[in-house]
């Protein structure tokens, strides 16, 4: 079985005025359909930029990434925008929630430009904000307002949820609780789940590890020793 | 200067470099308000120094002064001798009609000038100056040309054609004058009544030995139309009358004791030839009486002859050679005596002949010379006129012209400069509100609160500086000239100067300053109040909020999910969604207020004078000649109306407003002269006995309504009651009209009409039969309507093009308020315009959730517009008052769209580059922290 999610020698370099950054300098790594899969690495090391890549929200120099035998690297911005539209589903570091829209709107913001949404009540009650639906943002706390953000990522039914920094906002206690919802949401749907991190403890609890540093994968393992949400301390 | 201050400034100018979209926006409303009310403010007083460098350098005059019987050279040296006299000129002008057979003009009246010397000095466009007799000047632009014949008409009156040494003229120059500095000449009472231009013609062409006028300049530098000219000219007004009634006095004795002369000189000449004449005749009659006494002796001489020649034939026979000889003898004897008596009878014939021809010249002599002293008994002291510059039709008109620029200024300029100071508040809150942290940062360093507002202050002034700079130079420098450029059509062609105002360009400092400084100092006040700790944590989000709109899920149900989002962001951002709906608001408001003035102004002439007073002329007159113009009228005109016509003060509040009182005679026929109609169109009646219709305009100034009683009064104070019993639409002059009858009965004496409408005969020329009717003795003056009213729409035609800088400017005003609101809009949600990219929103759909809200707010804009901008129409025009014009206010439904529709256009062109901006938003701002 080829992999679900494909990255063949990515290049991707940023020309400003004379000088070349080289923000990714032939990344290689594969993830399969159903996986689990956290990328780590240190600030600068280019893992904004895969995920950027990958979310079909940059282009790149050179190189393949194959999503579902889809090569994005040769699609036009209007496909990546569809890309986006159908494919992925975002999680932000800050959740990124329209402040005017309840909970449930947020989520409806996403699912009705989809082509076979969730229901977004179900999807909301599935994150555990049933009694929470009808209110804004700003009358959440952070952790319930990052699940409202995961249930829109969701609720667009995509075939691949990225995740940046998911746990970067939030305090010890709700980030653990928000990556034990990414776990089960991986588990329980079969929807193949990146999450991309500094904090190289969470990849303990994630089927496949991809390690990136200087615009490189430095290593990618799968994960032989899976360990619950609870039982990893940072 | 401290390191730490330079980094300040450092970062201020870096500031500007990064965002110079947003200084250039704070740049350009301030220059675009200061420019226009710079521009606007500059216009009325650059025009009037304009003019009245013109006129000093020209010399204009300030006093035109005229006597019955002329000044001379002495008199003009007087006039000079006077106190603060700077310099006195005679000078000779009479209207004469010309006819240019080269161009196929048949006949124009130009107003016949004596080359000036100094006073109301010519300007020579073309050519030189006429020197010889038989050469003249002639107006530019008139299509004139160097080299053309120009001649009078024989037409013209005997006196008139006997003024001038030539009968033809060729023109040698191409001049402009400041007497006339309108295309409009006046009137005059030959030919079709229009004075069509001028003619300087040198002194030695006129064959007169007296001025007819002379022009008197003060050594005073008043501004023209200043009050302080205005009085100087009024305080000298009783002294001059004197003076020139002196002069002209001591002139007209001259010319009697001159006259005198003469005739005495005469006298003694025609009683010497009386004399003569006497003696010689004298001197004949007693050579007739020799002669007689002669022929008498000759014929008693012949009859002896006879009587012997007779007594001869007796005795010695008929056929005596004796006899023969002494019969031939007697025969030439009588022969000769026969035609001495024949040369006497013809010497007497002649002597009768020269006795009677001596008898009538003696007769008629002695009858001239009676004349002639009565006609210096006769002679009576001159009347003397003093006219100001007022009485130029030219000056006048200018003054009403540059006025109207400034009445437009009182207004719009403050609207501008309030729209500026929202542009600013909003864009400086918005920039505030961006740098919130870098504000909590400086102040964590130990900035203190007034060298970080500094900051904001030098960012925001020091645009507003520039744009003030920029908007004053370029309103002063532009508004002027265009606005002359137009005024051209009707003026002389003289270039405008640059007029700098120092008042205008502080008061436009300390605005533009207000404006920005005062914007960001209530913006920086809130944020810099906080403390260091809380400026550094991201601001909490604005909550959101159910909105009203919900709460009726009737209609709340049935949008569409994207709409419901607009509608809650429409009303979330109260704030701006108040910006917008003003800054939009204003500008809808100022396009349609000038659409409005266009359209309240356009056709008001053509009402007045097509609708309302449909007669074609106003005759006034004496009313002591009523008979005699009553049949002229009867005699030339296709029908008329006779009234009494006053100027009457109207009481009110305690104080007077002086109107026209028409009283009319008979108002069966009215409706062929005036058309008295309400303002919703409805005709009225005429008013019955002591009841009187009064214009819309005093209705509106004085809150006069139907059923109240108005008082009139007289400077004789006496007093008129009155009823109103309808109000009428009129748009011209402040009229109360009644019947004659009632104001009899009222004042209890008879009263005479002095004014009439006519209606000409639709085949003959009304130019000419109003000139006709105006050289009748008795007849004061002949308006015509269709000649007034052209002039008005002239008048109207300059403002249009003011109207259309006024909707340029707020067009431009209009196009960068939508700019800027939707830019803030934009710059203040890239974050989640950044997300909705991300979620995967197409590029239209994109542009729609953000835009939708842009259009719904430009219509709630244009409907807050529309609101605001029917009460600043009516403002407006309740500020520009030409003179006794009263226009309707109305606004066209067209104007209204035409509003909305550029408002719209604007909105769309804007939207054209925010799609651009949001295209460029990158999506990795979505992955940013909040800051």
């Amino acid at each position: 079985m080829p992999a679900f999610v494909e990255f063949k020698d990515v290049k991707k370099i940023y020309k400003t005025g004379e000088t070349e950054i080289h923000a990714l300098n032939g990344a290689d790594f594969e993830i399969n359909k159903g996986e689990f899969c956290v990328i780590v690495g240190a600030s600068g090391a280019g893992k904004t930029t895969i995920l950027n890549i990958l979310g079909g929200m940059d282009t790149l120099t050179s190189g393949n990434v194959i999503l579902d035998d889809k090569d994005i690297s040769k699609m036009s911005k209007k496909q990546l925008t569809a890309y986006r539209r159908y494919d992925i589903g975002f999680v932000f570091q800050f959740y990124n929630l329209v402040q005017n829209l309840t909970a449930l709107e947020n989520v409806e913001l996403a699912s009705q430009i989809c082509r076979e949404p969730l229901n977004a009540a179900d999807v909301l009650k599935q994150v555990g904000l049933e009694e929470r639906m009808k209110n804004f943002p700003a009358q959440l706390s952070g952790g319930e307002q990052q699940r409202v953000a995961i249930a829109r990522a969701l609720a667009k039914n995509p075939k691949l949820l990225l995740c940046d920094e998911p746990t970067g906002a939030l305090d010890y206690n709700t980030g653990k609780a928000v990556l034990k919802l990414l776990q089960d949401t991986c588990r329980k749907t079969g929807m193949t789940v990146v999450v991309i991190t500094h904090n190289s403890a969470i990849s303990a609890m994630a089927d496949r590890v991809i390690t990136v540093k200087n615009g490189k994968v430095s290593d990618m393992r799968l994960n032989d020793n899976i360990v619950d949400v609870a039982d990893i301390e940072w | 200067m401290t390191v730490m201050a330079r980094s300040m400034r450092k970062t201020t100018l870096r500031e500007i470099r990064h965002t110079l979209g947003r200084y250039m926006a704070i740049l350009a409303i301030i220059a675009l308000g200061v420019g226009f009310f710079a521009g606007v403010r500059d216009t009325t007083p650059a025009m009037v120094n304009m003019m009245d460098k013109f006129f000093t350098e020209k010399n204009f005059y300030d006093y035109r002064i005229i006597s019955t019987s002329g000044w001379d050279e002495e008199s003009v040296e007087e006039f000079a001798a006077q106190p603060q006299v700077l310099m006195a000129e005679g000078s000779f002008s009479f209207d004469a009609s010309y006819y240019v057979s080269s161009r196929s003009i048949d006949e124009t009246v130009l107003k016949t000038h004596m080359l000036p010397q100094k006073i109301n000095d010519i300007e020579v466009l073309e050519g030189t100056l006429p020197e010889k007799p038989d050469e003249c000047a002639v107006e530019q632009g008139k299509g004139y040309k160097i080299g053309e014949k120009i001649r009078l008409n024989d037409s013209n009156d005997p006196e008139t054609l006997d003024m001038l040494n030539e009968r033809e003229f060729t023109v040698t120059a191409l001049v402009i004058s400041p007497y006339y500095i309108n295309r409009e000449k006046g009137t005059t009472s030959i030919g079709n009544g229009t004075l069509d231009g001028f003619i300087y013609l040198p002194e030695s062409a006129f064959d007169s030995e007296f001025y007819s006028e002379v022009f008197v300049c003060f050594d005073s530098d008043y501004l023209m139309y200043s009050e302080e000219y205005n009085s100087f000219i009024e305080n000298k007004k009783d002294e001059w009358e004197k003076i020139a009634e002196e002069i002209a006095l001591k002139h007209h004795n001259k010319i009697i004791a001159e006259a005198e002369a003469e005739l005495s000189d005469a006298k003694t000449e025609f009683e010497n030839s009386i004399a003569e004449g006497q003696a010689e005749l004298d001197k004949s009659a007693k050579e007739l009486a020799d002669g007689k006494k002669k022929l008498e002796s000759t014929k008693k001489q012949l009859d002896a002859a006879k009587a012997d020649i007779d007594m001869l034939e007796a005795y010695i026979g008929s056929t005596s050679p004796d006899f023969k000889e002494a019969k031939a003898n007697y025969e030439n004897g009588l022969a000769e005596y026969e035609e001495a008596l024949a040369e006497f009878e013809k010497g007497e014939a002649e002597y009768n002949k020269g006795l009677a021809e001596f008898e009538e010249k003696s007769a008629e002599g002695k009858k001239d010379i009676a004349e002639a002293e009565k006609k210096i008994a006769d002679m009576d002291n001159p009347s003397v006129y003093l006219f100001d510059r007022n009485t130029n039709i030219g000056y006048a008109l200018f003054e009403n012209d540059s006025e109207i620029v400034e009445q437009v200024a009182k207004v719009f300029p403050i609207f501008f400069i309030l729209v500026a100071a929202l542009v600013c508040m909003t864009t400086m809150s918005r920039m505030v509100e961006e740098q919130r942290t870098q504000i909590g940062v400086l102040k964590a360093i130990g900035y203190s609160e007034a060298s970080i507002m500094g900051k904001f202050m030098f960012y925001s002034c020091s645009a507003a500086l520039i744009g003030c700079i920029a908007g004053f130079a370029a309103g002063t420098k532009l508004f002027p000239s265009i606005i002359w450029e137009t005024y051209k059509l009707m003026y002389i062609p003289i270039d405008m100067p640059y007029y700098f105002d120092k008042e205008l360009a502080i008061i436009a400092v300390i605005v533009s300053i207000l404006c920005s400084a005062g914007t960001t100092w209530i913006s920086c006040r809130v944020e810099l109040k906080e403390t260091a700790a809380s400026l550094m944590r991201p601001k909490a989000p604005k909550a959101g909020k159910r909105v009203l709109p919900e709460y009726i899920p009737f209609l709340w149900n049935r949008l569409k999910f994207l709409h419901k989002v607009s509608i809650r962001n429409i009303f979330r951002y109260k704030g701006r969604l108040f910006m917008m709906v003003i800054g939009i608001g204003g500008c809808m408001a100022l396009l349609l207020t000038g659409f409005g003035i266009k359209d309240s102004i356009a056709g008001f002439a053509d009402t007045q004078y097509n609708e309302i007073q449909t007669a074609d002329s106003a005759v006034f007159f004496l009313d002591e000649k009523y008979d005699k113009i009553h049949d002229l009228l009867n005699e030339e005109t296709e029908d008329f109306v006779m009234m009494y016509h006053g100027s009457w003060d109207l009481l009110y509040d305690n104080r007077v407003k002086s109107i026209d009182l028409e009283a009319i005679e008979d108002y069966s026929n009215i409706s062929e002269f005036m058309v008295f109609r309400d303002n919703e169109g409805n005709p009225l009646s005429p008013p019955q006995a002591d009841e009187a219709l009064i214009s819309n305009s005093i209705a509106d100034r004085y809150n006069v309504e139907i059923g109240d009683e108005i008082t009139l009064r007289d400077s004789e104070m006496r007093e008129l009651q009155f009823k109103v019993s309808g109000v009428f639409e009129n748009h011209a002059y402040n009229l109360v009209y009644t019947n004659l009858e009632s104001c009899k009965n009222q004042l209890g004496t008879d009263i005479l009409s002095n004014k009439a409408f006519i209606n000409f005969r639709e085949e003959e020329n009304h130019g000419k039969q109003a000139a006709d009717i105006n050289k009748v003795s008795g007849v004061i003056s002949v308006e015509q309507f269709a000649k007034t009213r052209d002039r008005m729409a002239e008048m109207m035609s300059s403002l249009d093009y003011i109207v259309l800088l006024v909707i340029a400017c707020a067009a431009a005003l209009a196009f960068i308020v939508i700019y800027n609101l939707t830019n803030i809009n934009i710059t203040e949600r890239q974050r989640e315009i950044a997300t909705i990219k991300v979620l995967g929103f197409f590029r239209r759909e994109t542009s729609a959730y953000v835009l939708r809200e842009n259009i719904a707010l430009t219509v709630m804009g244009i409907l807050a517009g529309i609101a605001l901008g029917i009460p600043l129409h009516s403002f407006v025009m309740s500020q520009i008052k030409v003179d006794i014009v009263d226009f309707s206010t109305v606004i066209f439904p067209q104007s209204f769209i035409y509003s909305a529709v550029l408002t719209l256009i604007f909105n769309f062109i804007v939207n054209l580059f925010m799609e651009i901006k949001l295209e460029r938003i990158n999506m990795a701002e979505s992955l940013k922290s909040v800051d």
